[in-house]
This record gives structure tokens, sequence and C-alpha cells, in this order.
């Protein structure tokens, strides 16, 4: 993940804002090997990160086996704690910590995930 | 990224104090490092969170699983000096109304009290 540290402090991008997209795509990523990748070798993932005054843009492909996470459950935040699964949070967190998420296919083989951070404004 | 995970056992609580980025490369050994108190019998374990800046859903894993396995034993793990960016990501996976968190270790360790 330093390659994101890096690219949003290039960005100027505030704290909290920077550990979100840390956060999410480190959690794209986890659910790419596990699913996009699973029972294989893990292929190649590409991150492109883009920046704009407004906010910054990250895209994050593979070439596994098509996987829209939106099939994922919704998780589980809310049961009391012997109820709550261990699992199932990291796209729950991504949702939560991006203002727009954007899946595609890919063509010839492979999933595209674009996550989209709007800049939280300096105080 | 590490993780320096040491641990002081009282005779109230054991501290165990974690410093670094808990991810889905360090999440693991933060779960084997408070497992070795729980297997010992200490199950009442205070997380010293003030040296970790980040963590991922693996760090909840790791987080909410000793939980359970502590209070199983009659503990608890409870977290103390929880960071602003940490405790937002706890906040949003729901775990601030399951988990006791405290501002210091030693009020975490207070609330231990017989």
């Amino acid at each position: 993940m330093r390659f994101v540290d890096e690219r949003s402090a290039l960005a100027a991008l505030q704290n909290q804002d920077a550990l979100a997209l840390r956060v999410a795509v480190e959690e794209v990523c986890e659910n790419i090997v596990k699913y996009a990748y699973a029972g294989r070798d893990v292929g190649p993932i590409v991150i492109e990160f883009a920046s704009s005054p407004e906010q910054v843009t990250v895209s994050i492909e593979d070439e596994g086996a098509a996987f829209d996470p939106a099939a994922l459950p919704p998780a589980d935040v809310t049961s009391e704690w012997r109820s709550r699964p261990l699992g199932g949070l990291g796209w729950h967190l991504v949702r939560q910590l991006m203002d727009d998420i954007r899946y595609e296919p890919i063509s010839i083989g492979g999933n595209r995930v674009t996550l989209v951070k709007r800049r939280t404004a300096a105080l | 990224m590490s993780l320096d995970v040491t641990a002081e056992v009282l005779e109230r609580a054991t501290i165990v104090r974690v410093v670094g980025s808990v991810d889905s490369l360090t999440a693991d050994a933060l779960s084997a490092a408070l497992q070795v108190h729980l297997d010992e019998g200490r199950a009442r374990l205070v997380g010293d969170l003030s040296g970790v800046q980040y963590t991922s859903s693996a760090g909840l894993r790791a987080i909410l699983g000793t939980m359970k396995a502590s209070r199983e034993q009659g503990g608890d793990l409870r977290l103390a000096g929880v960071s602003q960016g940490v405790h937002r990501i706890l906040d949003l996976a729901g775990f601030t109304s399951i988990l006791k968190l405290y501002p210091d270790v030693g009020a975490a360790v207070a609330s231990f009290a017989d």
C-alpha cells in the first residue's frame, strides 16, 4: 500500500482521506485475491491513481474471474457480539469510505473497480 | 509495513501494546500475539492501540476474534488510546457498540476491577 500512501501524499490529500483510500484499496485487493484469483496463482493487480482539485480516483484492475463486489452479502454491523461473524467487513468499509464506486468487467477477462474519494476541505 | 507487539502482565490485566499498521500482512501476527495470553489463561486483555494509526478489516478480524475468545474465557479485550483514524474504522464496522474503549491504558486496566 506504499504506492497509495505516496500518491496520496503527492496529491496533498488530507490525512483522513488518505487513510480512507488506503483502507479501500487494501480491501479491494483482498477481494481480488480471495475471489477473482480464487483457486489459482495470484495474477497481476494494476492500480492507477489520478488526482484533481476536487477528488482522487483510483482504478484497480485484475485478470481474474469475473467478480462484482456488489454481489457480496451485506455486512452484519449490528448484532450482539456473540453473533458477529469474523469476516465480511471489507467491502462494507469500501462502501462507507468512498464517495463513488464503479465496477465493470473487462472484455478480455478480469475486473476493474474504480474508487472515487472527494477531498475533505482543509480546516 | 511492520508491527511491534509487546506485553506487560499485571495482576488485574495484561497490557498488549501494539505499534504499527494492522493490515492483511500483519493481522495474523497480532492475533497470534494475543492468543498466547489466552492460551496461558490470561483473558483480561488491554489492547493499547495508541501506536496504531491504521487498521483494515484484517485488523478488525483479529480484534473481534480475540474479544470473543477472551469473553468466552470470562475475560475481555478492551482497547485503550484508539487513534481518530482507527476509531473511525471501528465505528463504521459497528464495533464501537460491542467493544469497550478507554482513553488510556490506566482507565482500561482499572475497568477490570474485581
